[in-house]
Formats: C-alpha cells, sequence, structure tokens
C-alpha cells in the first residue's frame, strides 16, 4: 500500500495557444481532505478533468493506490471510484432524485429497472446525508444546497473512494455550508478521500488538512494548513502581497439619499425599513431566501410591493419598472453578471452604453463614435483587463465581468444609489481586492451604495452598516463597529416564527 | 483618464475591405451575382426587361421579410403573416367591390393587417410565458378562418372593378411600382436597424431580454411595435398582392410566413434572435427571387423548384455550422 490513494506528477495539458497545466503535480493521502486553491484560470478546474478522464493530460503520470493508472474517459474514473460533484449541479430537473442519483448506472434485473430497490437504495443515502426530502422530489423543485446534496449521493452510489467538490459553497448560506461541513466531516470519518476547490478561505480551514496552490498553470506548493498564515496563502495564490483586501476609505457621509419605509410583498418580505446615506456603503446580509435580492427588486420596480414607500432625497417614488428607477438615480446591479447584468454576445462597449444609447444618440438616432468614447472612458476607470472595447463579454473572467457592470453603472452619471447584488461571486481573490477597491471610490465619489452578500469577510470590511434580515424581516442594524461574525449570524438564523407571519 | 494600472484600452473601429467582402452578406452578394450569370445561361428569355415583369408577384412577400428580419432578431417568430395577407387582402376585395373610394380600399387593407399584428402583439405582450410560435399558430387559423367566412360558400371573390389596383401596378419605365416601394421599404428598415437606439434595442432584446430589461429598454413595448409593424406590412403586401391577382381566395398569402422565414434565415438571421442583418435577408431575397424566375422561365416543375430551394437553405444555415467546425478542428491541429 503506497503512502498516496492518488498521485499525480509532471501532468501537462496543453489547449491550442495555451498551456492549461504545466508540469503539475499532486498527492492525496487516504481519508484526507485536501484544498486546491488557486485564482479563476490557474488550472484548477481542468486539472480536475483531468483526474476524472473528461481531459488526456499530454503528459505526466497518474498513480491510484500506487498502481499506473490511464483513463480513457470519464467512465474509467468513476469505475476506479472518482466521483465529482461540480458548483452548478449538472443534474436532469425534470426527474425525480432516485433517477438523477442512478443516472447511467441503474439497478436492474433481467433488463427490468428495480424501481423499488433503487428508491430504497437512495433514502438510505439521503439518510446517511441527513437529508431532509425525499427521494420522489422533482430536482428542480429543490434548492442549491440540496441538489448538491444530490450530487454527493449520486457519488455514494457508485462507491467512490475520492471525491472531488468543486466549489461547492459558492452558492451556499452560510447556514447551508455548515451543513455541508457536516457531511464532509462524516464522509472523512468513512474513509472517503476528498480534493476541495474553494475561493472560500472559511470552507478551508475549516475543512482541509493540507492545501495545494496553483497559480498560472503551474504547482506552487502544498502546505500545511495549520502552519499558513492567510497572508501567506494569498501571496501564494497571487503572486503578490495584497495589503488590504478591503481598502475601505474614510469617508465624511453626506444627506440621507435613500430611505424604505415599512416595504412589504406577500410572502416575500414584511415591514422592511432601510435607509443609506451619501458615501455610504450599507450592507445586506442573511441567509440566501431571507428576502434580500427581492427587496431590492421591489425598490427598483422589478416587482411590485404591497405597500410601503420609498423615498429618494425625501421625495416619495413611484416606480413601476427598472427603467423609471433609473431615471430617478437608483440602479441595480444584479446577482446574475451572465443573465441579466451583461449581453454576453455583445463587446464590452455596447454593453456600457446599453442604458444610455438614447442620452448619447440624438433622435433615436444612435451616435456610435460618442458611444465608444464613453465606453473607454469608463472601461479604463475600473481599470477592465481587456485589449478593445469590441471584446466579447463573454470572454473576460468573472470579476473583470463585473468591473464591466460597475461601469455600465459609472456611465450613467445621473446615479445616485448603487445597489450591488453579490458583487464579488465567483470572483477569485485578486479581482475581489480590485472590486473593493472600486466600491470604496464610489463612495468617495458620494454614491450611496447598498451591497447585498453572503460573505461574512467582505459584509465586515467593507460596509459602514449592516442591516440583517431573515424571513422576510430585517431582524438587526449593526454599525460598523458593533458587528462580529457571530452577532450577524445570530441576527440571520432567527427562529423561522417571522415566516408564517410574512405569510 | 487611464486605469490606476495605466492600462489602456483600444476604441478604435477597423472594418477592413477584406472583413466586408468576406462577410457572409458579402458572399451572399457574390452567390446573386452568380446566380444571375447562370440564369442568364440555362434561358434565353432572362432579361432585365422580363425579369422585371415578372417580378412584382414574388416582391410581396419581400415586405414580409423585413418585419420578420426585426420579430426573428428579437427572438421571437410570427407564422401568421400569410393568413393575415389573406384577410387583408380578401377585405381588399370586398371593400372595393363594395364601391368604396380606392384610398379607403387601400386604409381598410393596412388596418386590417394592423389590427391582426395588434392582437398578436397584445397576446404575446400581455402573457410574456407564452410560446410566440403556438400563439401565431392559433392566430394564423383564426385569420384564416375569418377569412373564408367573409369569403362565403365560393372561397374566392374577384375584383369587379379593377381601376384602383391597375393604377397601383403601374410602372414607371421598366420598373414597377411595387419595385420601389420594395427598396425605400428596404433602406428604411435596415437604417433602422442598424443606426437607431430601437435597432440595437432589438439585438439586445434578442441576445438576452433579461439583460436588456435591467439596462432599461422597454422590451415589451417594442415587441409589441413590431408585432404591430408586421401586420401592417403583411396589408401592404396583400394590396400589392391584389393588384397581381385581381382577387382573393382562401389560399391566398399560404406559404408566405415559411417564405419570409426561409429568406430572413438564407440571409443569416439566426431563429435564436440577436444575430444577423438585414442587408444578407434583402439580398437572399431577391436571390430566391431570381432563381425562381429563371427556372420559371425554363420551365422547370415548381415542385423541383422547392426542391432545389430547400436544399439550399438547409445548406445555408450548415455552411457556417461545418465552416465553424473545421476551424475548431484546424486550431487542434
Amino acid at each position: 500500500m503506497s503512502e498516496y490513494i492518488l498521485e499525480l506528477k509532471g501532468i501537462t495539458k496543453i489547449f491550442p495557444g495555451v498551456k492549461a497545466l504545466n508540469q503539475v503535480q499532486f498527492q492525496l493521502k487516504p481519508g484526507e481532505v485536501h484544498a486546491l486553491m488557486g485564482e479563476n484560470g490557474a488550472g484548477k478546474s481542468t486539472f480536475i478533468k483531468v483526474i476524472t478522464g473528461v481531459h488526456k493530460a499530454e503528459e505526466g503520470e497518474m498513480y491510484l493506490n500506487g498502481q499506473k493508472v490511464d483513463f480513457k474517459g470519464p467512465r474509467d474514473a468513476q469505475a476506479a471510484g472518482i466521483a465529482a460533484v461540480y458548483q452548478h449541479p449538472t443534474s436532469y430537473p425534470d426527474l425525480s432524485v432516485t433517477e438523477n442519483i442512478f443516472m447511467n448506472h441503474e439497478i436492474k434485473k433481467h433488463g427490468m429497472l428495480q424501481w423499488k430497490t433503487m428508491h430504497q437504495e437512495a433514502a438510505n443515502l439521503l439518510a446517511q446525508l441527513d437529508a431532509d426530502f425525499a427521494p420522489t422530489a422533482e430536482m428542480g423543485t429543490l434548492s442549491v444546497a440540496q441538489q448538491q446534496m444530490v450530487e454527493i449521493a449520486k457519488a455514494l452510489s457508485t462507491n467512490a473512494k475520492i471525491i472531488i467538490l468543486d466549489e461547492p459553497t459558492a452558492a451556499l448560506t452560510a447556514n447551508e455550508s455548515q451543513k455541508l461541513y457536516k457531511i464532509v466531516d462524516k464522509l472523512k470519518e468513512d474513509g472517503v478521500s476528498i480534493i476541495f476547490i474553494s475561493h472560500r478561505f472559511e470552507d478551508m480551514y475549516r475543512l482541509a488538512s493540507r492545501v495545494t496552490v496553483f497559480r498560472d498553470s503551474q504547482y506552487i506548493g502544498t502546505y500545511e494548513v495549520d502552519e499558513i498564515s492567510n497572508a501567506e496563502l494569498i501571496k501564494h495564490m497571487v503572486g503578490r502581497e495584497i495589503n488590504d483586501l478591503f481598502p475601505k476609505p474614510e469617508v465624511k457621509l453626506g444627506e440621507e439619499v435613500l430611505r424604505i419605509e415599512n416595504l412589504s410583498r406577500t410572502g416575500f418580505f414584511k415591514n422592511v425599513s432601510l435607509n443609506v446615506r451619501a458615501g455610504e456603503i450599507v450592507g445586506l446580509t442573511g441567509l440566501v431566501g431571507a428576502g434580500r435580492t427581492e427587496v431590492v427588486e421591489s425598490v427598483c420596480g422589478i416587482t411590485k410591493p404591497d405597500s410601503g414607500c420609498v423615498y429618494l432625497e425625501g421625495k416619495a417614488l413611484h416606480i413601476k419598472n427598472p427603467t423609471q428607477a433609473m431615471k430617478q438615480g437608483i440602479i441595480l446591479l444584479p446577482e446574475d453578471r451572465q443573465k441579466a447584468g451583461l449581453i454576453l454576445s455583445w463587446g464590452l462597449g455596447r454593453n456600457v452604453t446599453l442604458p444610455i444609447i438614447s442620452e448619447l444618440g440624438n433622435r433615436g438616432i444612435c451616435n456610435e463614435a460618442k458611444e465608444r468614447e464613453v465606453a473607454k472612458k469608463f472601461l479604463e476607470e475600473v481599470d477592465t483587463k481587456a485589449v478593445t472595447i469590441f471584446d466579447p463579454a463573454s470572454s473576460l473572467s468573472g470579476g473583470n465581468q463585473q468591473k464591466v457592470v460597475v461601469a455600465k453603472a459609472l456611465a450613467q452619471d445621473y446615479m445616485k444609489v448603487i445597489i450591488m447584488d453579490e458583487p464579488t461571486k465567483g470572483v477569485d481573490v485578486g479581482a475581489k481586492a480590485e472590486i473593493y477597491q472600486i466600491m470604496g471610490e464610489l463612495a468617495k465619489q458620494g454614491y450611496a451604495i447598498i451591497m447585498i452578500s453572503s460573505e461574512m469577510p467582505e459584509i465586515l470590511g467593507m460596509c459602514d452598516r449592516i442591516y440583517i434580515m431573515c424571513n422576510g424581516k430585517v431582524t438587526g442594524e449593526l454599525s460598523r463597529e458593533e458587528a462580529t461574525q457571530e452577532t450577524i449570524l445570530e441576527f440571520a438564523m432567527e427562529k423561522s416564527k417571522a415566516k408564517e407571519e410574512v405569510k | 483618464m487611464a486605469g490606476k494600472s495605466g492600462r489602456t484600452i483600444d476604441a478604435t473601429v477597423n472594418t477592413t475591405w477584406k472583413n466586408r467582402i468576406f462577410s457572409w452578406e458579402g458572399m451572399l452578394l457574390l452567390l446573386f451575382f452568380v446566380i444571375n450569370i447562370f440564369c442568364r445561361c440555362i434561358s434565353p428569355n432572362y432579361t432585365i426587361i422580363n425579369v422585371l415583369r415578372e417580378m412584382p408577384k414574388y416582391l410581396c412577400e419581400i415586405f414580409l421579410l423585413f418585419p420578420m428580419a426585426y420579430i426573428l432578431i428579437l427572438g421571437d417568430i410570427d407564422i401568421s403573416v400569410g393568413s393575415t395577407v389573406c384577410l387583408s387582402a380578401t377585405m381588399a376585395c370586398i371593400t372595393c367591390n363594395a364601391g368604396l373610394p380606392f384610398p379607403v380600399v387601400i386604409l381598410v387593407t393596412l388596418l386590417t393587417g394592423m389590427v391582426c399584428g395588434m392582437i398578436n402583439g397584445l397576446i404575446l405582450t400581455k402573457f410574456t410565458e407564452l410560446p410566440a410560435m403556438i400563439v401565431t399558430l392559433g392566430t394564423q387559423i383564426v385569420f384564416r378562418g375569418i377569412a373564408e367566412i367573409v369569403l362565403g360558400s365560393g372561397g374566392s371573390v374577384s375584383l369587379s372593378n379593377t381601376d384602383g389596383f391597375r393604377a397601383i401596378a403601374g410602372k414607371i419605365g421598366p420598373f414597377p411600382y411595387v419595385f420601389f416601394i420594395v427598396i425605400i421599404a428596404a433602406v428604411i428598415f435596415t437604417l433602422i436597424s442598424t443606426k437607431t437606439t430601437f435597432g440595437r434595442s432589438l439585438y439586445a432584446i434578442g441576445s438576452n431580454s433579461k439583460a436588456a430589461y435591467y439596462a432599461g429598454i422597454k422590451v415589451q413595448k417594442i415587441r409589441f411595435i413590431v408585432f404591430t409593424i408586421t401586420g401592417t406590412m403583411a396589408g401592404l403586401a396583400a394590396l400589392f398582392l391584389t393588384s397581381a391577382l385581381y382577387g382573393a381566395n382562401t389560399t391566398t398569402g399560404s406559404g408566405f410566413e415559411m417564405d419570409a422565414i426561409a429568406m430572413a434565415v438564407f440571409g443569416g438571421i439566426a431563429t435564436i434572435g440577436g444575430k444577423g442583418k438585414l442587408l444578407g435577408g434583402i439580398i437572399s431575397a431577391f436571390i430566391i427571387v431570381c432563381l425562381r424566375i429563371g427556372l420559371g422561365q425554363i420551365n422547370m416543375n415548381p415542385q423541383v423548384i422547392l426542391i432545389i430551394l430547400g436544399t439550399l437553405l438547409v445548406c445555408a444555415v450548415l455552411i457556417p455550422n461545418i465552416s465553424g467546425k473545421l476551424n475548431i478542428r484546424k486550431k487542434k491541429a
């Protein structure tokens, strides 16, 4: 028996024009949780795909239990006991949980599907994971966290000895993450080895015993989690030191800009009141599903609140659609950049100027020269990593796409309130710091900023004031000085009796 | 102002002639000339004068191409336009036979088309989750049904007084009036799609309607306008079709919607929305018209012409696909 259950040596993978992996190595001990970290584009995902047999490496060797293996495709990897759970569950939303779990390895007898056995087996697996849904439930009706459990159950059903979790907590709330941690602990006890990819440091500290860092397609090193500091790790990942991840400038707060009073929408949120002043960054946090996004959507006219008032600079507003909200100076940068924030097939420039084509143009005729000028100016202001303004938005990384969305908001120079919904979701450390910097600068320029976020560090690091929501109600308001991780969590998990009242 | 890192982003446009010639539209233009030379070779009667004489009845369909292109760019579809043409043509004949003055006849025809378009637009913008394909399939049946009721048991109507329609079927030199109107419409529709904020909005909605909505574009209003324009253009097509046929029957305009969609797709306008140019659609429309006239002149069986046109269409959608795959393979090698 070798020391490592899985060992890869000198792996090189070449895609047309780029070396996605360059002489990378990796060792996994039996029963350990091993974190794999690095910025977006560092080669983590490609590496995972080499392990699972999706990609074939040009060079390098892979050993499983000390024996050399050569996977021809994902099927070989599955047979060898390696399973991967991806960030966005790749499931069949219209099929049942059981069908999803046993997809491609159904239990058959004389060619007939054994539904009873499969349901039974699925129920057993789900019970192991403390799942709170039935195997007959339709996949599409489950939350992302629950769908992930199904994926893990699927991995277990193939008797996987090595499970790879690719950014499992990215779409989860703090609470759901805790649950996932417990599942990982349990798997570890059962002797399963786990490779864990995440951008969240909390995940790594909580779960992993060792961490391997990749940067620019290269292996940087493997470290004991207990022996490495946060700053050192970031330095390894980014290749430079980030002295201040949260560059929160001191800003003298101005007048109150936006005030929401007793805003309610049946079934979503009730009696929500909050305010934000010029130059202030206000955090709106809580668990996913607490109604945070729904509140700001109502403020921006995407949905219609049942009662309550929104005041901008003391004047009551009656906003019916996002166009009116923007005319008044309130803009929402939606959470889902790719679906709601950007037109991915379009060039960056056109994306930036889309909301202001009428203002730049003359009587309905576009002024393209002016558009290009404006787009260039704002894209440079937020320091977008792009060559020309004609690059398609789909060619940028998550962090840079977010910058384009910000540039789009800035180009509308009458904006007063900028609402950012999960601005750093799916963004790597280096780009995160840049986005925080931009936020700080916006505050300095006198914008009132509302940031919705589930990530504790950025809420604590960037916000002047924090509102916490739970089950559709604001359960707490904390100043920068009062706020700690514990107090926020306490408010965020306030018992669910509030839910009944809303409905 | 440059960014903090001093990085600058290039904003200069450089469209070279090479890019223009090797675009889809450039290729289509080339094909247009090839088809014309081909037709001239196979048919001694294929002269400019003859082509222009035969053109009017085909040109009516091009009126439908323009709004259909807009609808496809929006990511929608409207398969009721053929029936709208039928209903409008029926109304044109009925009102004309009733002895109403010709300007009133024109007005009634256009209004009929416009109302049909507005009905489609209203249903689709009030109930946004409904698929346009199914809704317009429904109205396609309804509009033709109404036309059949109006036409009565005979199922057809002939003009008793052709003066007015004879007037609009007139010519300037060898060019029929309808030819000029098609050209004017082509220029207007093309300029709107490329130069105006309305045109930009069409592409934005077709590429990502949610992002367009968040960017403050009045998505449903624009959809309503486009469907209304489509109906109105169908009315216009009906007017000129009646002037060529001097009557209407239950099959008038059937298949026009598919012809319009085919011309647009052949011209590079993708049915998924947000892609393609009007110019391509217009060139491909003339390619199809010329090919039909040319093959018709050598007395080719109309069914065979259909097979040729169908094959051409499938090839047209295959070419970008295949060349894309070849490019990928080339990169891999």
